[in-house]
């Protein structure tokens, strides 16, 4: 009772206090400017400490803001700032700020909850960040690469070399087996999708799996331009707000807004190139005999081929990828607006011209993002992007019919020139003893190409119902929706050397994937501050619609000459429709109290989906997160934070997991009906991951030294898995949920400013990140999972009480004979980022380094090199030392290809020099500032790793890393200049 | 705020609400597929015509698996292309492994068998069958599922097979039965729709697929399930419990079947391919410049010659030099290889992947009559079928076999000719020195090069009865 009647004198308070507001009459004013330039600072907020009263800087960096009678404590916070206290006397009302460069991020606002923010500082749970100006300092084709080294807890690794990205986040391990195992991607508050759509490539390279395809995933869409700043929620108490989508972690992104004040415009130019990195070495034949001779060469036909010609080697990889071309980037924007009306526009035309010819990556977009103030409680902000991509990514990895160009040069000698002859034609290297493929006469006749068009748009409403001293009501709004049309055009024509012994020579591809998602959310966050306490109680709903549609069009034995897909004999249509539907309600509750040293937070989201097999059931997932700030602990201004958080998330059953289908077999011109080998749950559910995470942070040395350290516990169950029954039953897998897989890791982050001075500046940050996974229960035998490898080649196993990353292979038993048994693991011991930045005056260098210790790549590329007999050790006991204990003669020990995969890569590095203001501004025209740089991607590595890069996954991105190296398409690296103006 | 405003704001919300509220606006389906509750749920005679061609449809499963791994363990032939080493190694000389290759050939069988088995049991539940289709339709399926297990046990051998598939998947799998007791099961199904066909009037109530031509009526089906009879008596004749009783009943059901010593020795009933969009293509054919099925050479030189000189009709419609790229193909230290299965070429040596393979053809069924007649008939007219395919089918002179020759003899004599009339059809020179004890004469290339008895129970069929792999089930 007496609780109840609390309730409603609060309540009737609430109701009160507005009228209280127009009562007060002092207003507090001042400046707001940055330190040692004094330039004014835009957009800052500047709040009175115990209250809900808050005004914004104006381009002068000029504010107002009311304030009660008495001594009050004014707090001023800007993007890019460390946010500063400062206390006014009762009867002073003016005040100024001088504001310094939050270098280690720890005041950027960071999502904490479906409809509110927190400071890092202040956040409960570890969230990476990284800001926009981190991710475009150095050229990249998609945000991933930019983040390379740049996270802890992150573990971000690249597939292969082919532009256009095809990189893969893994955030806190492994945390499912079958199911998406994608971070969820949120850009302004609308859902990205980060789909890979499979173009068909291995329907004409005969792929061991569709997974070969190869595709770009679509953050490739995404222009690092426009970003302002990437958030990661890595745990389960953060990101629990995302439900079931969030099992793998949540990674938000905000694009760049516009600020009051005058107009500005960027200009930034890059010309570049890329170049190959690392590459095989053509083995030199002694001999024309012992190139003719089978079992040192390659047979007869190599002996007459080399007839009348001389015993050259030619380096193929030289001659494939070895042409540099020009990359370019163009990108410009205008922001500004009023305190009402904000705006940020920007354009980009990107063109990267990578290392194989014919191939490469092109951006254009455009984006639009707009802040409207209406009347004086509602805000209203849209963004919108269009955007075309161009992908060719080239013909690499596995295969075979030897269409794949790496595949394809293991088997080459390098005797066979494969340049164009000068009558035009092109040497088929079977006629000397190679395969029939010759990949610069595929690279200049086939066309393996996908473009994309999207548009992502999305609307934020804010309406701030009412504001007082002491509480605050708004109602939040949001909506979006991101729409992509990917079309893959394949084309491989009948001239082609490997088309011609085909039955049906010539095959052409039409694929396309349309992707429509939709999220609306719409919920109201109340905030009330009594008593030394702020209760910020938020709550609402959520509707997430995706639906993703491919159709394809396959043709075989074309017309020669032909490409369209009506010109040939045997067209195969394809079509598959995923939707997906899930609604959800949230609550959660936000304490700060003991003057905000202590925070807890607690939430559920309950949401149903049309993946489960209860379509009515509401799942729930529950957070709870708490922090306590121990202040000037090492010296004044310093602080501790230790937290601690608890978490469940879910991943949904994948389209289709709940039915059991039918299929159609065709005969004689009619449709069958056949019962399908895969048998569905009906009762399928959402795997459940339950996360509990500790740590600290520690902030001092006047805030120049930051420590992040974040253990954690992540628990799977009702994992989803396929049985695989008796095959007797007719049936090769069956859907259910079961098992329980675990991660536990440790994430630290080391930030220092060795040296601040007035005109010179060493930033230095490092992260560390270590994760180890079990399978803790296991309710079927070991099974491979998806892309696991090659059966007797090394694949992953999943089996009860071994990481989920183990490989296993045949090895030799100590005890003599041939066993399958661990020969690998794929997860690193740990990795390591170390980011650098170094200012003088106006110049800055900056260089990033990650570094993998740890984990193992099964180097078949080696292997094939090996079989084909033209590995440039050949003959030699290295040689032989891996291929005796192989090849025939041998029992297929695989351990030998089984290498570590421990890398350190000079990631980034970039010089940047501003003109003098004095000398920017003698070019007149508005120039305001010059800055001239030059940027590195990927320039220096040290790697054990025999093979071109132990960064490699020929199935592409998967939920289990199997790092299987065939023949991947060669790492490059790039560098470019660039010139950016702003007026 | 208006109060338009705050009604537009309460109107998204209800709508957002609604749409998270109504159950139907979750119940996605699948629109990509049929569910199998479409054949189950509530069948009817269209449902019940695509599942019968479905059946027939699935009945090619494992075919191309089975020809060319049974071609290659009788060494008809080799897969030379290169891409998987398991293939001149592990095919070749062993071990056979359960979890790869040995284990192949298995699982598509019974894929079918599921299909099959729901057909039967949907049949009875269809309102607008009349009883005389629902008796033709199960004697359809009946023998369709002989025809699978047939395949199944000569696949399996010794090992015996599973028969009683249809348990659900939360039971413990069908046990396997023996060799003998599968044969057993395949006769008494075969009989059973033998029965069905005979109550099951004029038509079947779905047309029958391509392939079946002569056997698109329940009367004419019949002599295609007796032709299957016939060879299951004649495969079993050699084991224990078979004998001359079974080549005895052979004759019974050769006399029943299709079998014509006038009629064209290519009439039969065939898995049909087609090169047309979607059609399934025939698995072995491909271009004279593909590097990948060859004929043994031993197939090339055992081909006898016709009086003029040239060899064997069957082997010079059967087997073509190899050309382009595909001359002189090896793999590891196995000798050159020159010639390509051309059976299912076009005549301008080009892959015809529209052209059928036969389930058992008239030719077969006159070697099948020649065999049961020497061991359990006449002499004179095995010697006679002998020689009808012979000059018929091989334009070469009779044979030299008398009445008085030595079984051993015949069976020389009828192991040549059932190679070359079947060569790259069912692997029959592996199957036949099996039943013939005669594995030790398959000729091998080199040394440490084997061959096997039986492909192995797949290690995912011993993982399921918790046995370790390989397995050798017991059983019933």
């Amino acid at each position: 009772m007496g609780m109840h009647r609390k309730i409603l004198r609060l309540a009737a308070g609430l109701m009160v206090l507005p009228g209280l507001l127009a009562a007060q009459a002092r207003q507090i004013s001042g400046t707001v400017t940055r330190v040692g330039t004094g330039a004014p600072i835009p957009e800052a907020t500047v709040s009175v400490v115990g209250t809900t009263n808050s005004a914004r800087t104006n381009a002068q960096g000029q504010f107002v803001v009311s304030a009660p009678a008495g001594e009050v404590r004014l707090q001023v916070r800007a993007i890019g700032f460390t946010r500063k206290d400062a206390i006014v006397p009762a009867g002073n009302n003016t005040v100024n700020f001088t504001l310094d460069q939050d270098v280690f991020k720890l005041d950027e606002v960071v999502v904490s909850g479906a409809a509110t923010t927190v400071e890092r500082r202040q956040a409960a749970t570890s969230i990476g960040y990284v800001s926009g100006d981190d991710v475009t300092k150095v050229a990249s084709a998609s945000i991933e690469s930019a983040l390379h080294g740049k996270l802890a807890g992150v573990n971000i690794q690249g597939n292969g070399g082919a532009p256009g990205g095809g990189l893969q986040l893994q955030i806190r391990g492994t945390n499912t087996i079958l199911g998406a195992f994608d971070p969820l991607f949120v850009v302004d508050g609308v859902i990205y999708s980060n789909a890979r759509i499979l173009g068909g490539r291995s329907t004409i390279d005969n792929g061991a799996s569709v997974l070969e395809d190869d595709p770009a995933n679509r953050l490739a869409d995404l222009n690092p331009a426009d970003i302002a700043s990437i958030e990661v929620l890595k745990g389960a108490a953060a990101a629990a707000i995302y439900g079931s989508k969030a099992a793998n972690g949540v990674v938000v992104v905000k694009t760049i807004r516009g600020a009051a004040g005058t107009t500005r415009v960027n200009v930034s130019q890059r010309l570049g190139t890329f170049d190959l990195l690392r590459r095989y070495e053509p083995r030199i034949y002694a001999s024309v005999a012992e190139a003719a001779d089978p079992s040192t060469g390659h047979g007869a036909s190599a002996g007459t081929f080399l007839q009348g010609r001389s015993l050259e080697a030619f380096n193929h990889y030289e001659q494939v990828w070895g042409k540099k071309r020009l990359s370019y980037e163009t990108v410009a924007d205008v922001s500004g607006g009023t305190e009402t009306t904000k705006y940020f526009m920007s354009a980009t035309w990107k063109r990267d011209n990578a290392i194989e010819p014919g191939t490469g990556f092109s951006r254009q977009a455009l984006r639009v993002n707009l802040d409207q103030k209406v009347g004086s409680k509602i805000d209203i902000s849209v963004s919108s992007v269009f955007n075309r991509a161009l992908h060719a990514r080239g013909w690499g990895n596995n295969c075979n019919n030897y269409a794949c160009f790496g595949y394809a040069l293991a088997y080459i000698p390098s005797f066979i020139d494969l340049r164009k002859q000068s009558d035009g034609s092109y040497i088929n290297p079977a006629i000397g003893g190679g395969v029939s493929s010759n990949p610069l006469q595929t690279a200049e006749l086939a066309r393996n190409e996908a473009e994309t068009f999207r548009f992502t748009g999305g609307v934020n409403f804010t309406y701030n119902a009412y504001t007082s001293e002491k509480s605050s009501f708004r109602v939040v709004g949001s909506g979006g929706a991101d729409l992509f049309s990917q079309n893959d055009d394949l084309w491989s024509p009948n001239e082609l050397f490997y088309e011609f012994s085909q039955a049906r020579p010539g095959t052409s591809i039409q694929n396309n994937g349309k992707n429509r998602q939709m999220n609306w959310n719409l919920g109201a966050v109340h905030t009330l501050r009594t008593g030394g306490i702020q209760f910020t109680t938020s709550g609402g709903m959520q509707y997430e619609d995706r639906r993703l549609l491919t159709t394809r069009i396959t043709t075989d034995n074309l017309v020669p000459g032909q490409q369209n897909v009506n010109q040939g004999t045997n067209v195969v249509a394809a079509q598959t429709l995923t939707p997906e539907r899930t609604f959800a309600f949230y609550g959660q509750e936000d304490l700060s109290l003991l003057d905000d040293r202590l925070l807890i937070s607690g939430g559920v989201r309950s949401e149903r989906s049309s993946a489960n097999g209860d379509i009515g059931k509401y799942f729930a997932y529950p957070r709870v997160s708490a922090k306590y700030s121990i202040r000037d602990i090492i010296g004044s201004g310093s602080e501790l934070k230790l937290r601690a958080g608890y978490g469940q998330l879910g991943n949904q059953p994948v389209f289709g997991n709940k039915f059991t289908l039918l299929n159609t077999p065709q005969l004689g011109g009619r449709n069958g009906f056949a019962v399908a080998t895969t048998a569905g749950d009906p009762t399928i559910k959402p795997e459940r991951v339950k996360e509990i995470e500790g740590g600290f942070d520690l902030n001092f040395w006047n805030g120049r030294i930051n420590i992040d350290v974040t253990a954690f516990r992540r628990q799977t169950t009702d994992l989803l898995l396929s049985r695989t029954p008796a095959p007797s039953t007719g049936f090769t897998a069956q859907i259910f949920n079961g098992g329980q897989i675990s991660n536990k890791g440790i994430e630290t982050v080391f930030g220092i400013t060795p040296i601040q001075k007035s005109n010179f500046n060493w930033v230095s940050s490092t992260s560390f990140t270590l994760v180890r996974s079990n399978v803790d229960s296991l309710p079927v035998p070991a099974f491979r999972p998806p892309a696991s490898g090659f059966g007797g080649l090394g694949v992953l196993l999943i089996a009860q009480g071994k990481p989920l990353t183990r490989v296993i292979g045949p090895k030799l038993n100590p005890s003599g004979g041939v066993v399958q048994d661990d020969v690998g693991d794929t997860n690193p011991d740990f990795r390591m980022g170390f980011q650098n930045s170094f200012t003088y005056k106006n110049l800055n260098f900056s260089f990033t380094v990650d570094w993998q210790k740890g984990g193992t790549v099964t180097n078949l590329t080696q292997l094939l090199y090996d079989d084909g007999k033209t590995s440039s050790d050949f003959g030699t006991p290295a040689y032989e030392d891996r291929w005796f204990p192989r090849g025939f003669a041998g029992q297929g020990i695989i351990t030998v290809y089984i290498e570590p995969a421990d890398f350190v890569k000079l990631r980034e590095v970039s010089v940047n020099w501003g003109l003098p203001r004095s000398v920017s501004e003698a070019f007149g025209l508005g120039v305001r500032d010059v800055r001239l740089g030059v940027t590195g991607r990927d320039l220096l590595w040290s790697t054990k790793y025999s093979g071109l890069d132990p960064e490699v996954a020929n199935f592409g991105a998967a939920a289990i890393r199997s790092n299987v190296d065939v023949t991947p398409y060669p790492p490059s690296r790039s560098v470019f200049f660039n010139v950016a103006v702003s007026y | 705020m208006t109060t338009t405003k705050l009604s537009r704001v309460a109107g998204v919300a209800a709508l957002v609400f609604a749409a998270g509220c109504s159950d139907s606006h979750y119940n996605i389906l699948n629109t990509n597929a049929p569910t199998v509750e479409q054949l189950t749920g509530a069948p009817n005679k269209a449902i019940l015509g695509r599942a019968a061609l479905g059946a027939a449809a699935l009945l090619a499963n494992d075919l191309g698996g089975e020809i060319s791994f049974f071609a290659i363990f009788g060494r008809e032939g080799y897969n030379l292309l290169g891409n998987d080493p398991r293939l001149t190694q592990e095919m070749l000389r062993g071990p056979l492994e359960a979890g790869g290759f040995g284990g192949a050939n298995f699982t598509g069988k019974y894929i079918a068998l599921r299909t099959i088995n729901e057909y039967l049991k949907a049949i009875d539940a269809a309102p607008d069958l009349t009883a005389a289709e629902k008796s033709a339709s199960k004697g359809y399926a009946k023998t369709l599922k002989a025809v699978l297990l047939l395949r199944t046990i000569v696949r399996n051998g010794v090992l015996g097979a599973p028969i009683a598939v249809e348990v659900s998947l939360n039971d413990p799998p069908a046990p396997f039965v023996s060799q003998a007791g599968v044969y057993t099961y395949i006769l008494a199904q075969l009989d059973e729709a033998r029965s069905d066909l005979n109550a099951g009037g004029t038509a079947f109530p779905f047309n029958t697929p391509s392939g079946h031509e002569i056997a698109n009526t329940p009367a004419n089906f019949i002599k295609f399930n007796r032709a299957i009879a016939a060879k299951a008596q004649v495969l079993r004749s050699t084991l224990a419990g078979g004998g001359n009783a079974a080549y005895t009943a052979a004759l019974t059901a050769l006399n029943e079947s299709f079998m014509s010593r006038t009629g064209a020795l290519s009439n039969a009933v065939s898995y049909a391919y087609s090169s047309a969009s979607g059609e399934p293509n025939n698995p072995i054919s491909e271009n004279l410049s593909a590097q990948r099925f060859y004929i043994h050479n031993s197939v090339v030189s055992g081909v006898q010659l016709k009086g003029n000189g040239q060899p064997d009709n069957r082997y010079a419609a059967k087997v073509k030099p190899a050309i382009g790229d595909a001359v002189n193909r090896t793999q590891g230290s196995l000798p050159l290889h020159n010639f390509k299965p051309a059976m299912y070429n076009n005549a301008d040596g080009t892959a015809d992947l529209g052209a059928d393979i036969p389930v058992i053809k008239n030719e077969e069924l006159i070697l099948l009559a020649a065999e049961a007649n020497w061991f359990a008939g006449s002499k004179q007219q095995a010697i006679d079928d002998i020689n009808l395919i012979r000059t018929t089918s091989g334009g070469l002179a009779p044979t030299s076999l008398t009445t008085s020759s030595t079984n051993a003899q015949f069976i020389t004599e009828l192991l040549y000719n059932r190679l070359y009339s079947l060569l790259w059809e069912q692997g029959t020179r592996w199957v036949d020195a099996r039943r013939f004890n005669l594995l030790s004469t398959i000729p091998l290339d080199r040394a440490g090069d084997v061959t096997f008895q039986n492909m192995l129970v797949p290690a995912t069929e011993c993982d399921a009865r918790g046995l370790s792999v390989p397995c050798t089930p017991p059983t019933q």
